[in-house]
């Protein structure tokens, strides 16, 4: 019978804590991953069935083609984003610092959206920005629309449902970090002159990086594969890589293309995270962690 | 109604004998019109290549000495579309005949169905359904692949209800393999709040006064069809190139912004809110559409619509054929027919039922839009019969246009 010495076996005690999470990431994340490698090489038709070729032209095929969908995700998940930053961060600002005894209720208030479904939210907006609707009368009453204009079936529309619906995501890393912070460094700025702008620039601020880095990440990503935006609230003008995805995989079951479009928005998405990173600093994020 | 002895027909065969393709396929619709049965056309027709396919001839079952002897019903299942049969009906087939029918509504979409199957189907495998009900391209696909049990015609007696115009489709001319379960047809629907003066064509969905105010169905059959009829061409005889020329209209008229969206079923919603003014529509749902906004009304374009059938089969391998020939025996009574007709608001296949109807429920049989006159019945026109190959390029070039 194999004896282990203790030292061996508080070696091994950490792979026997990883190994369920393991399995679960070999079972439900490598294999469909190893799965979606080999069909976005195969050609063939649904009919006659699919067969692996090697064929690497799909790649470049599908990104010629749909190059303006993969940009226009780009740039509405990185609008989003950004609005979602400049809204939630104030937002965080108070109830971390401010709110006092409604602290909880203002954070409940925030995550109360989610408690109904995606898509019914996202309807809803169909019914708020309707051309015959309130906002869209108003705003043409003011002149920001014209006689004919329209809310709904725009970017506009797409990117602030976008934005609508990842605040939350924003809005909780931010209020995490923002909260940890020991007042008690500001009130020390403030002693040695620092003025109010100057050490909210640099005491809050680097602080808070760790939630502007998660919440960037945790809106971003999901807002750049999204499709419920662009299909309910916008047109084909509208659609983003995450509709085409969508049509290729489930309407014309074109299962390649659909592939290599998903592994190229993955391969984008994590060269675009290490970009990032690196500009903030991952070692910024790592000192302001502790 | 055609005769075999029309002046056109004869012009037809002229041109058929001198290998103009388009024209044998008018032949065999022209043919078909007239109900003239006759028992070798699926042989002609594979000798015309009217039903080519990659596996025909390959996988598909004999038709001709089917025996699903008479079982004991026992629990059985038939795969619909959502909200399209009246419930009250399987409850009343269960007590009749016994046994358990299994309903679901797992049918959104026919190529998503497919997907879901297709494995199991190219495995020659069941798909543990007895009844399938799909739209016809896609039910052409089943029988060419040989996805399809044939019917023991003997089992269903009551086929006979079945209308003349849908009994000899190019992909099951002798209908074997499929039985109509409704029909509907694409038409145009609009909003008299917002349209004043009421329209009549096709060409009215590419009025610049409507810009932004227009869907378009995302199935290229239906958009495509419709286009085609306003171009002059007939959508059933169509070829690929035609109808490649139509999208291409679609394309333009999409870049200038006439188009706002193009959808699934769920075009109601923006014509019932008056985000659009008017759009491509489906018969049934007008139905609906009129009884909850009296601005909806409807026309049937001067050049024509489309019309699709949803087709009940049976699938290969299917463990209880016999119940499934029996529940659809059942539909094709007049009387229950009358019923499914009155709550689906779809075009019944089943002649019979409107006079079924007309004594108990005479405002559903006078509706043009459940029981069409034979004259606009005619003004609707079938889907293209396109091999797979085509059909993919047409949906290929659709999605591109579709996708922005």
């Amino acid at each position: 019978m194999l004896r282990l010495n203790s030292s061996s076996r508080r070696a091994l005690w950490p792979y026997v804590l990883l190994f369920p999470g393991l399995v679960w990431l070999l079972v439900f994340f490598v294999a469909p991953l190893a799965n979606q490698l080999n069909v976005s090489l195969q050609t063939g038709n649904v009919e006659s069935g699919f067969s692996f070729s090697w064929h690497f032209a799909t790649y470049t095929d599908a990104l010629k083609q749909f190059d303006t969908q993969f940009f226009r995700s780009l740039i509405y998940a990185g609008v989003a984003t950004l609005l979602d930053f400049l809204i939630a961060f104030p937002l965080a600002y108070f109830i971390a610092f401010k709110a006092g005894r409604l602290k909880n209720l203002m954070l409940l208030l925030v995550v109360l959206p989610f408690f109904t479904s995606y898509l019914v939210r996202t309807t809803a907006w169909q019914l708020i920005l309707s051309d015959n609707g309130w906002v869209v009368s108003r705003l043409r009453d003011v002149g920001v629309l014209g006689a004919n204009g329209r809310l709904l079936a725009t970017s506009t529309a797409v990117i602030a449902g976008i934005t609508y619906n990842f605040m939350p995501f924003m809005a909780l890393p931010l209020y995490v970090s923002l909260e940890k912070i020991d007042r008690r460094l500001v009130e020390a700025a403030t002693d040695l002159y620092a003025s109010r702008a100057t050490a909210f620039r640099r005491i809050t601020l680097p602080l808070a990086l760790p939630g502007i880095f998660a919440g960037t990440l945790l809106c971003f990503i999901p807002a750049v594969g999204d499709f419920i935006n662009a299909q309910l609230l916008g047109t084909p003008q509208q659609y983003m890589i995450g509709n085409v995805i969508q049509s290729q995989f489930i309407e014309l079951q074109n299962y390649p293309t659909a592939s290599a479009l998903s592994f190229v928005l993955m391969a984008a998405i994590l060269v675009g995270i290490a970009i990032y990173a690196r500009v903030l600093g991952a070692r910024n994020l790592m000192d302001a962690a502790v | 109604m055609t005769s075999p002895t029309d002046p056109e027909l004869d012009r037809i065969v002229e041109r058929m004998l001198s290998g103009d393709e388009a024209s044998r396929r008018e032949f065999l619709r022209r043919l078909a019109g007239t109900g003239l049965a006759f028992s070798s056309s699926a042989a002609l027709l594979a000798a015309c290549g009217g039903v080519k396919g990659e596996n025909s001839g390959g996988g598909k079952l004999s038709a001709s000495s089917v025996h699903h002897p008479k079982v004991p019903i026992g629990d059985w299942t038939f795969s619909n579309w959502p909200l399209y049969i009246d419930k009250k009906v399987l409850k009343s087939f269960d007590k009749k005949f016994g046994g358990h029918v299994n309903y679901v509504e797992d049918i959104n979409d026919n190529f998503e169905f497919y997907a879901k199957v297709r494995q199991q189907l190219q495995a020659k495998k069941s798909i543990n359904r007895d009844i399938v009900a799909l739209t016809d391209y896609m039910a052409a696909r089943w029988v060419r692949n040989g996805y399809t049990e044939p019917f023991d015609q003997k089992n269903v007696p009551n086929a006979k209800n079945l209308n003349a115009a849908l009994r000899h489709p190019l992909w099951d001319p002798k209908r074997q393999y499929s039985l109509p379960w409704q029909s509907g047809g694409t038409i145009i629907g609009y909003n008299k709040a917002k349209i004043s003066k009421k329209p009549t064509s096709i060409k009215d969905l590419f009025n610049p006064a409507y810009k932004g105010r227009v869907t378009f169905f995302s199935e290229a059959y239906d958009s495509a069809g419709l286009v085609m009829l306003m171009q002059g061409v007939d959508p059933s005889t169509a070829k690929l190139p035609q109808i490649l020329k139509a999208i291409d209209v679609i394309d333009k008229a999409n870049k200038a912004g006439q188009i706002r969206r193009f959808t699934g079923n769920d075009y109601t919603t923006d014509l019932a809110k008056g985000n659009v003014w008017i759009t491509m529509a489906y018969s049934g749902d007008l139905v609906q559409l009129q009884a909850d906004n009296k601005n909806i009304d409807y026309v049937f374009p001067k050049e024509g619509g489309m019309l699709f059938t949803d087709n009940m089969m049976i699938p290969a391998k299917a463990a209880h054929p016999y119940a499934a020939e029996t529940m659809m025996n059942y539909c094709y009574d007049p009387a229950v027919a009358a019923k499914i007709a009155a709550f689906v608001n779809y075009i019944t296949p089943v002649d019979g039922a409107q006079a079924v109807l007309e004594k108990s429920d005479p405002k559903t049989a006078h509706n043009p839009l459940i029981f069409p006159s034979e004259q606009l019945r005619s003004s609707l026109h079938a889907y293209p019969t396109l091999t797979s190959t085509e059909e993919q390029q047409m949906r290929s070039r659709m999605a591109q246009v579709t996708g922005g």
